[in-house]
């Protein structure tokens, strides 16, 4: 009889304590805002390595542009150089090698026939 | 009125002194007929930049830097042939047609074994302001024009640098 009188009391219904619904939904309200706080504090941290990435690809592509233009810069440049020096080479043998043939007029001239200016021999 | 129409004809006049004339070195099919085929087209830009490679420190490049500051254009068209008659002779009146008055001759070279040169200046005043070269022989055809104020005698010095000996030291060999 004392057993079944221990498990009625045990399994008796009982009224909560005045204040405890309020409590439990304080305490849902409370984890709810932590829990969004930790979900923005995460959203945050996403979006600024997002735009920490974005800045590292943007500046590792203007850096790589940079560098392939200033190297085209150079190949065209390096060209120039020689093909000015080509020129001038040529242009110089050409005059170097009238100004040879003029001063030497009146030397050993017998099957040559050299010129100055309009005068034609 | 007419004071500032006076200047601003001088300013010009003072601003393009040496607009000295590019010739049309277009030969259709030569190099067609031509075993080797040197073509170099370098207009104003390009020199500048060609310059800023140019090293100050070698003295045989700088004395090149030096000449081009203030050129306009270098245009030279050279081609060697396997036999004789490749090319028409006449090309060198059909280029010396195109000079206009201010060109002068100043050193013409005939010779029939070797080389024939034709050298002209576009002379304003005492200022070379342009040059022509025309180089004929039987198997080979070389012209240049050098738009722009040019030394001559610095020119005919530089032959020889670069690593190509002088026609002198070659014949002291």
């Amino acid at each position: 009889m004392n057993l079944d009188n221990e498990l009625r009391n045990t399994l008796r219904r009982k009224s909560p304590a005045p204040g405890f619904a309020g409590r439990v939904l304080a305490r849902i309200e409370e984890d709810d805002a932590r829990s969004s706080f930790v979900s923005k504090a995460t959203d945050h941290g996403r979006r600024w390595r997002a735009v920490a990435a974005s800045v590292t690809l943007a500046a590792v592509l203007a850096g790589y542009a940079s560098h392939h233009i200033a190297e085209q810069r150079r190949i065209e440049g390096e060209f120039a150089r020689d093909q000015v020096l080509l020129a001038m080479r040529i242009a110089g043998a050409k005059v170097r090698y009238a100004q040879q043939e003029v001063r030497a007029i009146g030397t050993d001239r017998t099957e040559e026939q050299s010129s100055i200016g309009e005068v034609d021999n | 009125m007419h004071r500032v129409i006076l200047t601003a004809i001088l300013m010009l006049a003072i601003a393009f002194p040496a607009a000295a004339q590019r010739l049309n070195l277009d030969f259709p099919g030569l190099a067609d007929r031509a075993d080797e085929v040197v073509d170099v087209t370098l207009d104003a830009a390009m020199l500048k930049l060609a310059a800023k490679f140019l090293s100050g420190k070698d003295s045989d490049e700088r004395a090149v830097r030096d000449m081009v500051n203030g050129l306009q254009g270098i245009y030279v068209r050279s081609y060697e042939f396997a036999k004789d008659g490749q090319y028409d002779r006449s090309l060198v009146d059909r280029l010396r047609s195109q000079l206009g008055s201010t060109w002068q001759p100043l050193v013409t070279v005939r010779s029939k074994k070797k080389e024939s040169v034709n050298i002209f200046a576009d002379m304003r005043g005492e200022m070379i302001t342009g040059l022509v070269i025309i180089a004929a022989e039987p198997r080979s055809f070389t012209v240049v024009n050098i738009v722009g104020p040019i030394d001559i005698d610095r020119l005919a010095g530089l032959e020889g640098q670069f690593g190509i000996p002088r026609i002198s030291e070659k014949n002291r060999d």
